[in-house]
């Protein structure tokens, strides 16, 4: 019944920018449903007990290959996008099973890691990717002849969102959310009636970064510019306080941290440093206090953090 | 040349051994990563640049203080926010984060987000067997290998390192034993915040420093631990020697972006062939 309520709050939020008619508004609403994806991208590691620091990267690699694609081979937006998404796929499943070959704290540091390592190359390898000061001029989002404005981009965008809370949701309500619960709780049992554990995590952890490449090529066609400042480690923490603030036991729990932080993050821009130092707090507050997060008011669920 | 590169990869190992040492005590004890080991780090070389470049404390005295405040700081912590997370890796982790971007934020607004460089209180070169060697890196591995014989000291003979060796190996036995757990926590904590600030201070006058400079050594001790294997002491110092070596060698050919992704490939080829890292123990 409330998770009823919970859903109607929901669309009615997605309805805000053709109720409010201001362009500050829409910026908002159209950063918030590009951010979900990334957002639920973290949320499915974290299904898995592991927690990726390497999102940010998935991110970039994306937004930067489907700006390469168009700027460069003018390729049209909307098969680039996808490449984004394909590359992030390709290089997560190169890099996923060795992440994953170990079980615990590795994984953290590892894509701590990669994360760090793959925003120096945005940053040194300057002939190719700009270096610090990023690419300009990606034009805008179309589908072969037909360019996308304002408000058919935040559609778009709002389906991309709804559709990666979709999948999340089948996931979670489907075996597959069982067999990854399963592993959590008791990983020998699991092997012992056969279901693969290693290939299960690779494979979520492959789909995490399908979600964050997808996302980021899309950020990219919508602000026109990208830099390594983007997808580095300040982005990582911003998608963990969205997780920790919502929730991270429920599907709801990212896209209510979204819808929160998301302005919070466009009202503070100016003043990034206390905007961290408020962050922190959150963070300690939640985590002692409040760790099944804002979706809790709206529904009962397990405890994964 | 080669002789030139051996030496400056073992001044520079060193630092790694020194930071990855408590970032691995911290996990080997308490099962909880510390995302804020590079901060520690960093107080010590904010501390430093306060004490020694501004008041004009003898610098090896401003080096002391600066390592029992932060080891001070770093119990309080441990006591207020870590206490309650040991065994809770992903809380645990999350904690550390959020202790990390707090401290990081409270330098910024303190200092702002410059580099500052502060007086040298060693200058100038020596040379051994040819090879010209910097005095103030000189001071740096002179007092890493200091702190890490009175570390191997102190966890080898004195009653509370073989306490803190017990509760890493089994926390329940221990206990049973006598063994006051949250004592060996708290103590730990502190003595990894000593370590990582102690290298922070050394290192201020050899870089520049400000409110991220302690993400990049984080890093390394990230990789050195992996390479040796999270929690094993022997590892962390074979590991940080080992990096501080490869880079070294790679840095004065092909630059230090290449260095790092250089150790970082070698990091996952031992992640294949030895999953536990060079020195870990099987399930660690």
């Amino acid at each position: 019944m409330r998770k009823g309520l919970l859903v109607g709050l929901l669309v009615l939020i997605a309805a805000i920018p053709w109720i409010v008619k201001s362009g500050y508004v829409f910026h908002i609403a159209t950063m918030i449903v590009l951010t979900i994806p990334l957002a639920l991208s973290i949320n499915l590691t974290l299904k898995l007990d592991q927690l990726s620091l390497a999102q940010p990267a998935f991110m970039g690699i994306g937004a930067y290959t489907a700006a390469l694609l168009t700027m460069r081979l003018g390729v049209n937006p909307s098969l680039a996008v996808l490449a984004g998404g394909f590359l992030a796929v390709v290089i997560a499943t190169v890099f996923g099973p060795i992440f994953l070959r170990i079980k615990g704290v590795y994984f953290v540091l590892l894509t701590y890691a990669f994360g760090q390592i793959v925003n120096l190359v945005f940053q040194e390898w300057t002939s190719l990717f700009g270096g610090n000061n990023g690419l300009y001029g990606i034009p805008r989002f179309s589908i072969f002849a037909h360019s996308f404005g304002e408000t058919e981009y935040y559609i778009l965008g709002l389906g991309v969102a709804a559709l990666c809370f979709l999948a999340m949701y089948a996931i979670e309500r489907s075996d597959v959310g069982a067999i990854f619960q399963a592993l959590n709780e008791d990983e020998m049992f699991c092997r012992s009636i056969g279901s693969n554990a290693h290939s299960w995590r690779v494979a979520a952890f492959v789909m995490s970064a399908f979600m964050a490449g997808i996302a980021g090529a899309l950020y990219a066609f919508y602000i026109g510019f990208i830099s390594p400042d983007s997808f580095g480690f300040e982005a990582t923490i911003d998608l963990i306080v969205i997780n920790v603030i919502g929730g991270p036991g429920s599907v709801f729990g990212p896209i209510i941290g979204t819808i929160v932080v998301v302005p919070l993050l466009e009202f503070l821009r100016e003043m990034r440093q206390y905007q961290f130092l408020v962050y922190g707090f959150c963070l300690v507050f939640f985590i002692m206090f409040f760790r099944r997060g804002l979706v809790s008011i709206f529904e009962r669920q397990r405890e994964v953090v | 040349m080669i002789l030139q590169m051996i030496i400056n990869g073992v001044l520079g190992g060193l630092m790694y051994v020194v930071m990855a040492l408590g970032f691995t005590l911290i996990f080997g004890i308490m099962r909880i990563v510390n995302f804020a080991h590079g901060e520690f780090y960093m107080a010590g070389a904010v501390l430093v640049m306060l004490l020694f470049g501004q008041f004009g404390w003898p610098f090896f005295v401003a080096v002391a203080a600066a390592g029992v405040l932060s080891a001070a700081l770093g119990m309080l912590c441990e006591r207020l926010l870590f206490r309650k997370l040991v065994g809770e890796e992903l809380p645990g982790m999350i904690m550390s984060l959020a202790v990390s971007i707090i401290l990081q934020s409270l330098a910024l607004l303190a200092f702002g987000p410059a580099e500052q460089s502060i007086a040298r209180p060693f200058d100038g070169t020596w040379t051994l067997f040819g090879a010209i060697v910097p005095w103030d890196r000189t001071v740096v591995a002179i007092g890493s290998v200091v702190i890490l014989l009175a570390f191997y000291a102190f966890l080898r003979l004195s009653r509370y390192g073989i306490a803190m060796q017990a509760v890493a190996q089994d926390r329940e036995t221990a206990s049973l034993m006598g063994v006051e757990a949250g004592s060996v926590y708290s103590m730990s904590f502190g003595i990894a915040c000593l370590l990582a600030s102690l290298a922070g201070a050394l290192m201020a006058p050899v870089y520049t420093v400000g409110p991220y400079i302690g993400s990049l050594p984080m890093l390394k001790a990230f990789v050195v631990v992996i390479l040796g294997g999270l929690g094993s002491v022997p590892g962390a110092v074979l590991g940080g020697l080992l990096l501080g070596l490869s880079e070294s060698a790679l840095a004065t050919t092909f630059g230090s972006t290449i260095a790092l992704i250089a150790s970082f490939i070698v990091v996952l080829c031992v992640i294949i062939v030895r999953p536990s890292g060079l020195m870990g123990r099987k399930g660690a």
